[in-house]
């Protein structure tokens, strides 16, 4: 018996490791293509180990794209976003989830709905309104729109989460003579503070990722965030393998250095339950 | 720990406002009507021959006028792609872009108001002397918004075209000689494969499979057929001489192992790579690939030949200088466009390794290039320029696409190809009313 355990425990490892293996190669592949010559890549294929270490692909797109400001912009905005998101979410949800505001069913269903409303869908109604507030090729429309978006997500978790909230705390701040605000502050936000930090993490991770809305509404080249700024550098007909896996590699970092920092507080929120 | 959090609550909404503050700041757009900027964006690659010509157009620009700066951005070609329309109808617009050709693009565009009309500019400056016939076609667009005729609305500075790229170490190693003539082009592929090699490099999955389709029916085509194609002058027959020798010829090469069987799911960047790495001796594709064979191919000598028998070739006008309705600065357009049409930015282009449609053929000092630039001129003065065959209809790259690989695959005979192929063509004659 004890024989067949440890049988199993192999087989789990050893599906876990292909799996790894899996979602790791193409990252492998990203890598390796990021530091060869275009004369190496050609010589050899996508595939081959690098003949020597070049770091001109990286160097290269830095300066063309001007990264630095790319970067800046995409924190600035994504940041704002993930951190405007949570409020919201959070005062919707205090609303809707302990509120227990009349037709709170409805309200969920239309933010969910609104969740999966494709971005295609809402590409040209958002373009004539920004056009007409003036808000075109500016950083703020992006901010507002995708606060919207997160929000929308986040209202729709967070109530439920919410809606089994501890009433005693509830009652005990009344007791004490907190009002509304009072509460939410001093008892509701700081209880459920790892799920919204979770929310936070989500949002800032999702948001990195977006193309299509920024590149249609970030025009000039001082305002792009990476992922647009990425797009430079697929021609019309030819591509730049070495350096687009090398763009590729620096648009990838700082998600993973952002989720491998907040991968505690992720585990931690997953984790957490109301009542303590 | 209370208090801790409350901190935390403060730092988050202090950094809220800081951030929705500074993403509010800074959107300030300059660069009005003032003859004082030129706003400036294409999509080409610095290093590319566009880019390198470009960047010195700019130079000799602000050189003539003083006090004016040129504000370049380098585009994606995604972006302008998703967002010319959007863009060209809001004060964004910048004074002058470059853009591609065709009826869904610049054709559409124009329609809709968003071009600027540069017949005036054309005579007046004379590009109209410069750029002949052939090149002209993806110039002029009605009111239709359909290519080949009506008021300018867009300069090309640069021409491509479709040829045979071939390994000279492989053709030497097999005793081949350079094929003039479509028999002679078989045979050497008959070659080819006895040795188990396959010869063609073939991207079946975009746009280069259906190049060699567009080809094989050129070889029995003449300008009539390609104005009825491509310009609607009358109905073309999917089950007519060229299209069934097309694409029967098309299947028989992949019967025959010219074309292998997995080319199905090839892209032209895999395609292009595989050449570069001497597994296939023969790539049938564009001069958009000169450039980079010319730096990139180290391990054996290359040359090109035209497409052997035939007169007409795809290929066009590059993309074009257009000039938005909304720009602020128009006059500055023009005159940046005539720079960009002059010889010198032209002989550069072409030293670049481009194809430039207004050189003066002896200042062209590489041998490659020549060689380049003296096809293009070979077809081009003889009228050959067939354009592209996803060219006639919105989408029809993608039935196009999915045509050929059905042939690749021999999934489907080249009769029911025609068939799938015909309807989408004539679903858009239809609606365009003709």
């Amino acid at each position: 018996m004890s024989w067949a355990r440890r049988f199993n425990g192999y087989a789990v490892l050893g599906v876990l490791t292909v799996a790894v293996l899996l979602v790791l190669a193409p990252f492998l592949a990203v890598v390796v293509n990021a530091v060869k010559t275009p004369g190496d890549y050609a010589a050899h294929g996508p595939l081959s180990w690098p003949h020597g270490l070049s770091l001109a692909g990286i160097v290269d797109f830095w300066f063309r794209v001007d990264f630095g400001e790319k970067l800046w912009n995409s924190f600035l905005i994504i940041g704002s976003v993930a951190v405007l998101g949570v409020a919201v979410s959070v005062l919707n949800a205090y609303a809707l989830g302990i509120g227990r505001l009349r037709g709170r069913t409805a309200f969920l269903v239309f933010f969910l709905l609104a969740n999966l409303l494709p971005q295609e869908a809402l590409a040209y109604p958002l373009y004539y309104l920004s056009k007409e507030v003036g808000l075109y090729n500016g950083r703020l429309v992006l901010v507002i729109i995708f606060t919207a978006i997160q929000s929308a997500f986040g209202t729709y978790l967070l109530s439920s989460v919410y809606a089994s909230f501890p009433r005693e705390l509830l009652e005990a701040a009344e007791l004490d003579g907190a009002g509304r605000l009072r509460t939410l502050v001093r008892v509701v936000v700081p209880v459920s503070w790892p799920s919204l930090s979770v929310l936070f993490t989500f949002f800032f991770i999702w948001t990195w990722n977006e193309f299509f809305l920024p590149l249609i509404f970030l025009i000039s080249n001082d305002l792009q965030t990476v992922p647009v700024a990425l797009g430079v550098l697929q021609g019309e007909r030819q591509m730049d393998a070495t350096t687009t896996s090398a763009s590729a590699l620096m648009g990838i970092v700082p998600a993973v250095l952002f989720f491998l920092i907040f991968q505690r507080t992720l585990s931690r929120g997953v984790m957490a339950g109301a009542a303590k | 720990m209370f208090r801790y959090r409350r901190g935390a609550v403060v730092i988050a909404l202090v950094a809220v406002a800081a951030l929705a503050l500074a993403a509010c700041g800074a959107d300030a757009e300059d660069g009005g009507g003032d003859g004082k900027t030129l706003r400036l964006w294409h999509y080409e690659g610095a290093n590319s021959a566009m880019g390198t010509a470009w960047n010195e157009a700019i130079k000799q620009f602000e050189a003539s006028h003083p006090g004016v700066t040129v504000r370049f951005e380098e585009k994606g070609f995604e972006q302008i792609r998703q967002n010319a329309g959007m863009i060209l109808n809001s004060d964004q617009a910048p004074d002058i872009m470059e853009y591609n050709k065709g009826n869904a693009t610049a054709g559409l565009l124009s329609k809709q108001g968003l071009l600027t009309d540069l017949t005036g500019e054309a005579t007046r400056r004379g590009w109209d002397k410069l750029i002949g016939a052939g090149l002209r076609t993806t110039s002029t667009y009605d009111q239709d918004g359909i290519m080949g005729s009506g008021n300018w609305y867009g300069v090309p500075n640069y021409g491509e075209y479709v040829m045979v790229y071939y390994n000279k170490d492989l053709f030497a190693k097999h005793n081949l000689r350079v094929p003039t003539t479509l028999a002679e082009f078989t045979a050497a592929m008959d070659t080819f494969v006895a040795a188990k090699v396959t010869p063609l490099s073939v991207g079946g999955a975009e746009y280069p499979a259906q190049q060699i389709l567009y080809e094989l029916a050129l070889a029995r085509a003449d300008r009539s057929f390609v104005d009825d194609y491509q310009l609607y002058k009358s109905r073309v027959d999917f089950h007519g001489p060229q299209l069934t020798y097309a694409a029967n010829t098309f299947a028989d090469w992949v019967r025959k192992g010219y074309i292998a069987k997995n080319s199905a799911g090839i892209k032209a960047e895999d395609m292009g790579v595989a050449f570069e790495q001497g597994t296939f001796p023969i790539l049938i594709s564009g001069s958009w690939w000169y450039g980079r064979f010319a730096a990139e191919i180290k391990n054996f000598e290359w040359g090109t030949f035209l497409f052997p028998g035939n007169s007409l070739h795809p290929g066009s006008a590059g993309n074009l200088w257009v000039v938005p309705q909304h720009a602020r600065n128009k006059e500055l357009a023009y005159d940046f466009i005539d720079i960009t049409m002059k010889k010198e930015i032209q002989n550069l282009l072409g030293n670049s390794g481009g194809v430039p449609v207004a050189a003066d053929p002896s200042a062209i000092t590489d041998a490659k290039s020549q060689e380049l630039i003296e096809n293009f001129n070979k077809i081009n003065s003889a009228d050959g320029l067939a354009f592209y065959p996803d060219w006639p209809a919105p989408g029809y790259y993608d039935v196009l696409v999915a045509g050929v690989q059905q042939l690749i695959n021999a999934s489907k005979t080249p009769d029911q190809v025609l068939d799938e192929i015909a309807k989408p063509y004539v679903d858009n004659l239809t609606s365009l009313g003709k």
